[in-house]
């Protein structure tokens, strides 16, 4: 624990320095420094409890109410830890280059914010008692506001800011409902003091269950919960779109899963709604990807895609649970955790070179982009890692977790009971892979391939090395995990066996990944390898025998091919799109010369813009409440009093 | 045992194609092409020289390799000589899949590398129509591992379970296996979703797709279709005939009888329908699909 605060205070200190030297350079230096040194110190009681298995805590007194502050770290939080610090120290330093590209906005500001968003995140995942819990919880969402505000001198930044916090107010609303019908028996708050408490009756479970999908269903961003997300990652700063992406959307995965260590095993209902909102999400998030032109925002509805995924791996987790298969509950939470774990880091990656791009371009539509390749070489190296991740292509770490959820769906399968059912989700998440692939491929080849479409994109120049390294540096873990996985699921098997409430000791966990067959996972990642070096030096060979040409792409016969005449994004999403027809939400302009698609969210714009309005309309009329006349106001203060002492003697008659 | 059935495949790959051919030229009274007209084609294209866009990088260069590489680790992932594969493990089906992903991958990058506006076309095509039959190929998997209890090709396709499968459950299993030759016909770009012999760029899918690739290159791409089509066509076979208790000798020549079904079939499939009209296509693979969505229902109910 005295590594987890002593990285804390080194963020804290962090924050501290960029605040006090400003935008100077030794400012930056000594910012990233300890932004790395505080994530870094703080990586290691995370990875020391999720190898062990056994968990730490320290306890703070309180005089509030709800007992002791009680701050610790178990294998749960630890997942989640990493993915904070992981992410967050490689965000960090890019930010710093990031940033310094844009000479209107201050820096510091969002440089010292995003060192406490660290923190309060941090905090969050280690909380063990509701008020230290909600504490960080509000602290991160303002933390949160603050990053996405960052530009706030573009209306889509304020905008973007609006949709966000009215999002987590009435998140934060349900969570205050949930830890109200928690914690209404006892006077201790501790999340160990609510496990060991039996929450009767069953109404009252069933509303702690339903209240925490909708709380920490608004901040992980499924569907239909999700409208929020794609305006805000796409109006934030890159960093920090990855940093909401990777880290501050998955704590709504931690919430879900904390609590049900609080509530036991769900009954099976919540897994089949979990599931099924999973799968939802998966399918609509890449479906409404494919029509996305704004890169950012592209990838943000990818986000919705992959918490599906994760959700899917979480429902089939709670059904296991539901239907007593506990092996089942285990291989599920865990493929859950690590698709957490990798979705933080590929998307990271991409959002990471998606800012590069945007800041050599200065453009975020793909449609003017094309040929960075040969531009940015070390940028679309990394892109083309986090794109082969994302589709969940070995040897790389998004097949080993949307492996283990296929694997825990054909489990289900063999069940005897209605258990088996959940095998027909394995289909749904063959057409998310088949569907993020079409996707993939067109955000890299429009944006990466090809020939430049407009000038902007011709001019763009090589980033400098702070922009290039961060997301090299994570795609070289995405490979680790990809090829060695033995070395990354017992501790992730250990944090499922934790959720599921089923102990699961260190040597087991190797057991258990061993026999799900994660050691063939390397055999076959260094059997690709192999046989591509094989087949390239072949190949090599094979090109040497005869003359090499260069020439122009040929054109069946068109003489003169202009960057115009290549697929647009648009022209490459359109017959996808067009089979699922009106789902995937996108306008079409078709006319003799021009063809071109625009977006829309069919919940943001088809339903919460025109209820807003609604609630607008309703909320003009109590207005004459509140009119800033201070006499008024007292005047509501005295009848507050005034009822009180009412109530208060009506009690006392009573009695 | 198990290397020697992969060779054994690898080198009769190009057969295939070469029997569809002949056997649409049978049926259509006509001269046509030799059987063994693919491997000459290789080794002639395999000694040309090449051309490169000059605005193609790296990644079109790794075109042939990755899908090659692809395919040859799929093979090694199905159990091509009837009992068991060289590579398997708990789910390896969902690698077999991602794998020939993997190729699919590099191939349409490739495609759009070019800048070019057909190839970009296909590309299009190609993950449209991929994304949709990776839906009916699962929905296929999800039934034999139901049907089998087992998580890996090898267990699914050589265990007696899928002989016991046939014994107590034939119909759903006859679904599945029509319903993969759907998916296969697809799959492979063959007729009617795709028609390999077409001149005109704007019908085509997958050969458009490689419409700047020469000489070695070419090649490679051509192998490695040829051989892909042999390994969608060695599982039907393994799906339709279960051989587990058979001899090594007899299990492969089942495999090779299994084979040359498909190509005649390919070749009769494509003798009787013209291409359908590209809107259609989805439609064709959701049938396709559907056959083996009533297998599940059927084996799960």
């Amino acid at each position: 624990m005295i590594l987890l605060f002593g990285g804390l205070s080194l963020l804290v200190a962090a924050a501290l320095a960029v605040i006090s030297m400003r935008n100077n350079r030794r400012g930056n230096t000594v910012f990233a420094t300890l932004v790395v040194a505080g994530c870094g110190l703080g990586l290691v009681p995370a990875v020391q409890v999720l190898y062990s298995g056994t968990a730490v805590s320290s306890a703070f007194g309180s005089t509030l109410p709800g007992g002791a502050w009680i701050i610790g770290i178990d294998p749960l939080s630890a997942v989640f830890l990493i993915a904070v610090f992981g992410v967050g120290a490689a965000a960090a330093v890019y930010g710093i280059g990031y940033m310094a590209f844009d000479a209107h906005t201050p820096a510091w500001p969002s440089h010292a914010i995003f060192a406490l968003e660290l923190v309060a995140l941090s905090l969050v995942v280690c909380a063990q008692a509701i008020m230290p819990f909600m504490g960080a919880w509000e602290l991160m969402a303002i933390g949160s506001l603050l990053l996405i505000l960052t530009e706030y001198h573009h209306a889509e930044a304020r905008r973007a800011g609006l949709i966000y916090i009215c999002a987590t107010h009435v998140g934060t609303l349900a969570l205050f409902a949930m830890f109200a019908v928690l914690a209404r028996t006892g006077s201790d708050w501790s999340f160990s003091a609510l496990a060991t408490g039996t929450i009767s009756p069953s109404g009252a479970r069933i509303a702690v269950l339903a209240l925490a999908l909708v709380g920490f269903g608004v901040k992980a961003g499924f569907f239909p919960l999700h409208f929020w997300l794609p305006p805000a990652h796409a109006a934030a700063p890159s960093h920090i779109s990855a940093l909401l992406s990777g880290v501050v959307i998955k704590v709504g995965i931690y919430g879900l899963l904390r609590v049900i260590t609080l509530v036991g095993a769900p009954p099976a209902w919540w897994g089949w709604l979990v599931l099924g909102l999973g799968l939802s999400s998966a399918v609509l998030g890449v479906l409404w990807a494919l029509a996305q032109h704004d890169i950012k925002r592209l990838l943000a509805y990818h986000s919705v895609e992959n918490i599906g995924i994760i959700l899917m791996g979480m429902g089939a987790g709670a059904l296991g649970a539901a239907y007593g298969h506990p092996s089942l509950a285990i291989l599920g939470y865990g493929a859950a955790l690590l698709h957490t774990l990798n979705h933080a880091l590929f998307k990271s990656i991409l959002f990471l070179g998606a800012g590069a791009v945007y800041r050599m371009t200065g453009t975020r539509n793909m449609e003017e982009l094309g040929g960075l390749a040969r531009r940015m070489p070390l940028t679309w190296l990394a892109f083309v890692v986090g794109s082969a991740a994302i589709i969940g292509v070995p040897p790389l770490n998004g097949f080993v977790s949307e492996w283990l959820v296929f694997q825990t769906l054909f489990r289900a399968g063999f069940s005897t009971d209605a258990l088996r059912i959940a095998v027909l989700a394995v289909p749904g998440l063959a057409l998310v892979g088949g569907l993020a692939l079409a996707c993939f491929v067109k955000v890299g080849g429009v944006v990466f391939l090809g020939t430049p479409r407009t000038s902007r994109a011709l001019t763009a120049s090589k980033p400098p090395l702070l922009l290039d390294c961060p997301p090299l540096v994570l795609a070289a873990v995405c490979v680790f995990i990809g090829c060695l996985p033995m070395l990354v699921l017992p501790p992730m098997l250990i944090a499922g066996g934790f959720v599921a409430g089923v102990p699961v000791l260190p040597a087991e966990a190797g057991v258990m990944a061993a026999g799900v067959g994660a050691k063939q996972i390397s055999i076959l990642a260094g059997v690709l390898a192999l046989t591509i070096a094989g087949l390239w030096l072949i190949a090599q060979l094979l090109r040497r025998t005869a003359p090499v040409r260069q020439a122009e792409t040929w054109s069946c016969g068109y003489p003169l091919p202009t960057a115009r005449m290549q697929y647009t994004g648009s022209s490459f999403a359109a017959p996808l799109l067009e089979i699922f027809g009106r789902l995937s939400s996108v306008r079409t302009h078709r006319g003799a010369s021009v063809f071109h698609s625009e977006p829309v969210d069919l919940i943001l714009d088809g339903a919460v813009v025109p209820w807003w309005a609604v609630i607008e309309r309703a909320a003009l009329r109590l207005r004459p409440l509140q009119q800033g006349r201070l006499s008024r106001y007292l005047m509501y203060v005295i009848s507050t009093v005034v009822a009180l002492l009412a109530y208060l003697l009506v009690r006392a008659g009573g009695r | 045992m198990r290397a020697a059935t992969l060779v054994f495949v690898m080198l009769l790959a190009p057969l295939i194609p070469g029997i569809a051919s002949r056997t649409r030229s049978i049926l259509t009274a006509r001269r046509g092409a030799p059987v063994w007209q693919l491997y000459s084609d290789l080794w002639k294209l395999s000694r040309r020289g090449s051309v490169y866009s000059r605005t193609t990088t790296v990644v079109f260069r790794l075109v042939p390799i990755v899908l090659m590489a692809s395919v040859v680790i799929a093979a090694s992932i199905l159990p091509l000589d009837g009992r068991s594969a060289m590579l398997r493990f708990p789910g390896d089906v969902v690698a077999f899949a991602y794998v020939l992903a993997l190729g699919r991958f590099v191939l349409v990058l490739g495609a759009l590398d070019t800048g070019s506006s057909f190839e970009g076309m296909g590309a299009s095509r190609e993950v449209t129509f991929a994304a949709l039959v990776e839906f009916g190929f699962f929905i296929a998997l999800a039934s034999l591992s139901v049907a089998t209890r087992e998580l890996s090709l090898s267990g699914m396709l050589g265990s007696p379970a899928l002989a016991d499968t046939w014994s107590s459950s034939a119909p759903a299993l006859i679904m599945i296996v029509a319903g993969l030759f759907v998916l296969l016909l697809a799959e492979c770009s063959r007729s009617p979703v795709d028609d390999p012999t077409t001149h005109l760029e704007l019908t085509m899918i997958h050969e458009v797709i490689v419409l700047d690739h020469s000489g070695p290159d070419l090649a490679m791409i051509l192998y490695a279709n040829a051989l892909k089509l042999s390994v969608i066509g060695a599982l039907l076979a393994r799906v339709a005939m279960p051989t587990m208790e058979l001899s090594y000798a007899m299990r492969v020549g089942v495999l090779a009888v299994g084979l040359f079904a498909v190509g005649v079939g390919i070749g009769v499939v494509e003798s009787a329908m013209a291409r359908l009209r590209l809107p259609k296509v989805p439609l064709y693979i959701a049938g396709g699909s559907a056959l083996s969505a009533f297998a599940l229902i059927l084996l799960l109910q």
